[in-house]
């Protein structure tokens, strides 16, 4: 068997086809072309299908991985090399990402044939969603830091252009504006990242970083007297902060509702902040060996905690689901932190899937009663059965209640950081992470629970709403995808089993695919993995080999640990702990919100709840202090030193002296090639014309008397 | 003894004769009558140059060329003559200016 780039390379190029073909014959083709999106993204998905089966269903050893490379710029002189290459590389999370990433997006594009049919921008919405998804299906093809970074900008531009789609609107243009900007601080961190470890190794592929990292490269160097991995690792989560809104960089997610739900819905699920993760992973023993694990865990604690309180009193169902995502993407940042690296990769898997139909059922809810204000809605129960049963199980999900896939990665990561937080003899202040994971889960099961009661149960609060609203049919483009995404938030297509992480522990771990085919670099293996590049035109081959930690019932991830029984007791803590959390949550939701037992505690903590409505002041202090007091100084400065120095002494100063040049040569131009030049040979030539018109007369006989003339004087030449 | 002299000024006056028709006449029959005499001219000298100096026939072949070309030319010249006058209603030398600009 063999893999040649006509296997990988559809992945990427079917949703560029379909990119370049909407974005010039959109308008001319029926639907403005949404169905050639639709159909690019599935060929990507069935490519990737074929890729995730060879890899997972035990094909390959764990370790094996595809590495293709070609030369994309040749600067070679003399004896001098100085090649660039770029290739694919696939491992196993490569290509669990490719099918989760390929699978969400069709479907999403599949609900945004219905979403946005009719919509005025339905042709340019169809050009811009399937380069998205073809630049993520690219960075997760690359092998290198380089190509990650292009297409990361990619990502970024079009997520510009998704949630500024309405720029007719001002919250719709200012809120893309934050999204590039907030982003690009993250970005610039990730470039300096990229560049300071090409410049140590001369290379940023993924194999040559690992093998840097196993032959100690990076120790004993420093940059601004920090030292180099710290350096390196820190600007590289810098950039995966940006873009996966972690604190202080989140602001610009919220904001991003501002596009269309669906295009929400690919931004906060497969793509856009999926990214971030999927480099902290990547870059893991960069982060080790630079001793940002706790770093990373307590940003991703802060904002996991941080985001879940500011849901907690929302009204705008996208902004519950936005914060919820942040909220989400901390608990994975804590996986990165907590060195739980496969639970990590699997909770930005199962949330993909989830948090994609939880915004493409706020799409459907919000498409049938054109509103977005929870306090408007109420007893949708019965208009959406169908958007209810996903969203419903969805939410269970998120929560982590017990058979759906929440709960099989999110205790995971929780389980890991109560042993990382309480057991493993780390500093005492550390324990903060799980405390606030613990927190942060609890407030989850709430706020998602409240959303869920207050949009379908009850009674309906507006009832003009009601009873406008659309009944709910099962069709093929509004809902299908939903309930097709729900049958996936069940946790045994992850866990391999129906009960969830933590007391499959208790089982064996031997059918969880996850823990056996996901784990972290080891970069030992990558010294002198050369050998393993093969070139971009060539197949790679490769024989069958059932995976031989399976065939021997080991695990294959984490090896003989003297801990193992604390790690284990760890978990059933967690897991025990976290059931518990999330029932109480989703019963207080209940009593709360649907019997009324309880009254809501907003009223009684008015500072608070106005601080969590106003997010922390994040923005408030971004816009009045970091912008007004500090940029927009530096602003002016610049613009003083552009307008003052630089244009009135460069660019004017530049300009007079070449006024006095162009004057020298004006005058030698008129007087020189002019006067001289053109006229002279034309006066020349008129002279000349003057003698030969006499001679030239046309009469033969003057002919005649010439030759008598020129043949006298030829003979009375020679007679002297 | 008629001397090679007399012949030369013969042929002389046939050629001055000649060159003054060609030139000063506007008739092209004429001018071809011209040229004629100035062939004529020639063909007098070679003859009478074999005769007197060289003393063989080389010169009188000459001539019988010269009388060859001088009738095909002759020929020639009024074939051209009559298209002229054809096209123009005229034999007058000065109205051939059709190449001229």
């Amino acid at each position: 068997m063999e893999y040649s780039v006509g296997s990988i390379a559809p992945i990427f190029l079917a949703p560029v086809l379909a990119f370049v073909i909407n974005a010039f014959f959109g308008r001319r083709l029926p639907r403005n072309g949404d169905w050639v999106a639709v159909l690019g993204v599935f060929i990507s998905f069935i490519f990737s299908a074929r890729i995730f089966g060879d890899f997972v269903f035990g094909k390959f050893a764990t370790d094996y991985y595809i590495h293709k490379t070609f030369t994309w710029l040749d600067l070679s002189y003399m004896d001098q090399v100085w090649k660039f290459d770029l290739g694919i590389y696939i491992d196993n999370m490569a290509a669990i990402m490719l099918l989760m990433v390929s699978g969400v997006a069709t479907l999403i594009h599949l609900f945004s044939t219905w979403y946005m049919d009719h919509d005025p921008r339905h042709g340019r919405f169809f050009t811009f969603l399937p380069l998205f998804t073809s630049a993520m299906l690219g960075l997760v093809l690359s092998d290198n830091l380089l190509a990650l970074f292009m297409f990361w900008e990619v990502m970024g531009f079009c997520s510009y252009s998704l949630i500024g789609i309405y720029y007719e609107k001002e919250e719709a243009g200012d809120a893309s504006i934050k999204a590039f900007m907030t982003t690009r601080v993250g970005d610039v961190f990730l470039l300096l990242g990229i560049v300071a470890i090409y410049m140590v190794i001369g290379s940023v592929t993924y194999t040559d970083i690992y093998a840097a990292i196993a032959e100690g490269k990076f120790a004993g160097q420093s940059v601004l007297g920090i030292g180099l991995a710290t350096f390196t690792g820190f600007c590289l989560f810098l950039g995966a902060m940006g873009k996966s809104a972690q604190f202080p960089l989140h602001v610009w997610l919220p904001d991003a509702m501002m596009g269309p739900t669906p295009g929400s819905a690919l931004i906060h699920a497969a793509t856009m902040v999926a990214a971030g993760v999927y480099l902290s992973l990547r870059m893991y023993p960069l982060m080790v060996a630079g001793d940002l694990t706790a770093f990373i865990a307590i940003i991703g604690a802060i904002t996991a905690f941080g985001a879940a309180t500011i849901a907690l009193v929302q009204t705008d169902i996208k902004a519950v689901l936005a914060f919820s995502t942040i909220s989400q993407l901390g608990y994975m940042m804590i996986g990165v932190g907590v060195g739980s690296y496969n639970a990590a990769f699997m909770h930005l898997i199962t949330h993909a899937v989830f948090k994609a139909c939880l915004f493409l059922s706020a799409g459907s809810v919000i498409h049938s009663i054109h509103e977005q204000q929870m306090p408007k809605m109420g007893g949708l129960r019965k208009k959406l059965p169908y958007t209810f049963i996903a969203m419903f199980c969805c939410s269970l999900a998120i929560a982590g209640v017990p058979f759906f896939s929440g709960f099989v990665s999110k205790d995971r990561i929780l389980g890991d950081a109560l042993y990382w937080g309480f057991m493993a003899g780390q500093n005492p202040m550390l324990a903060i992470v799980p405390i606030l994971g613990f927190a942060g889960a609890f407030l989850t099961a709430f706020y998602m629970f409240r959303m869920i009661f207050l949009t379908f149960f009850g009674t309906p609060r507006d009832q003009h709403i009601y009873d406008h609203a659309h009944q709910e049919h099962l069709s093929f483009t509004s809902n299908v995808p939903l309930l097709i995404l729900t049958v996936f938030t069940l946790g045994f297509w992850y866990a391999g089993s129906l009960t969830g992480q933590g007391i499959v522990n208790v089982m064996g771990a031997k059918t969880e695919w996850f823990k056996i085919l996901v784990e972290a670099p080891q970069v030992e293996k990558f010294v002198g993995s050369e050998a393993k590049k093969t070139p971009f035109i060539e197949p790679t081959t490769y024989t069958e080999t059932l995976p031989v930690a399976v065939l021997d019932g080991q695990t294959g991830y984490a090896g003989p640990n003297p801990d193992e029984h604390k790690i284990h007791s760890a978990h059933v803590i967690g897991a025990v702990a976290s059931i518990i959390i999330a029932l109480t949550g989703i019963f207080l939701a209940f009593l709360m919100y649907v019997k009324g037992a309880i009254k809501p505690l907003a009223p009684k903590f008015p500072g608070y709840v106005r601080t969590l409505q106003n997010r922390y002041y994040f923005d408030k202090v971004y816009q009045d202090i970091v912008i007004k007091k500090g940029l927009l100084g530096l602003n002016r400065l610049l613009a003083w030193f552009d307008m003052g120095i630089y244009d009135r002494f460069a660019v004017d100063g530049w300009a007079k002296v070449n006024r006095v040049l162009f004057r020298i040569a004006k005058w030698f131009d008129n007087v020189v090639i002019d006067a001289v030049g053109v006229d002279g040979a034309g006066v020349a030539v008129n002279l000349f014309n003057l003698v030969l018109r006499i001679v030239q007369s046309g009469k033969i006989q003057f002919y005649f008397i010439m030759l008598i003339v020129v043949l006298c004087s030829y003979i009375w030449t020679l007679n002297f | 003894m008629i001397s090679l002299a007399s012949y030369l000024v013969i042929s002389l006056i046939l050629f001055v004769a000649g060159i003054t028709v060609m030139v000063a006449r506007k008739n092209l029959v004429a001018i071809l009558l011209g040229v004629e005499l100035v062939l004529n001219a020639a063909a007098l000298n070679f003859v009478a140059y074999s005769r007197y100096l060289a003393n063989n026939l080389d010169g009188h072949i000459f001539s019988l060329f010269i009388i060859v070309i001088a009738a095909s030319e002759a020929a020639v010249g009024l074939a051209i003559v009559i298209r002229f006058f054809q096209i123009k209603d005229t034999i007058h030398v000065d109205e051939a200016t059709q190449l001229r600009n």
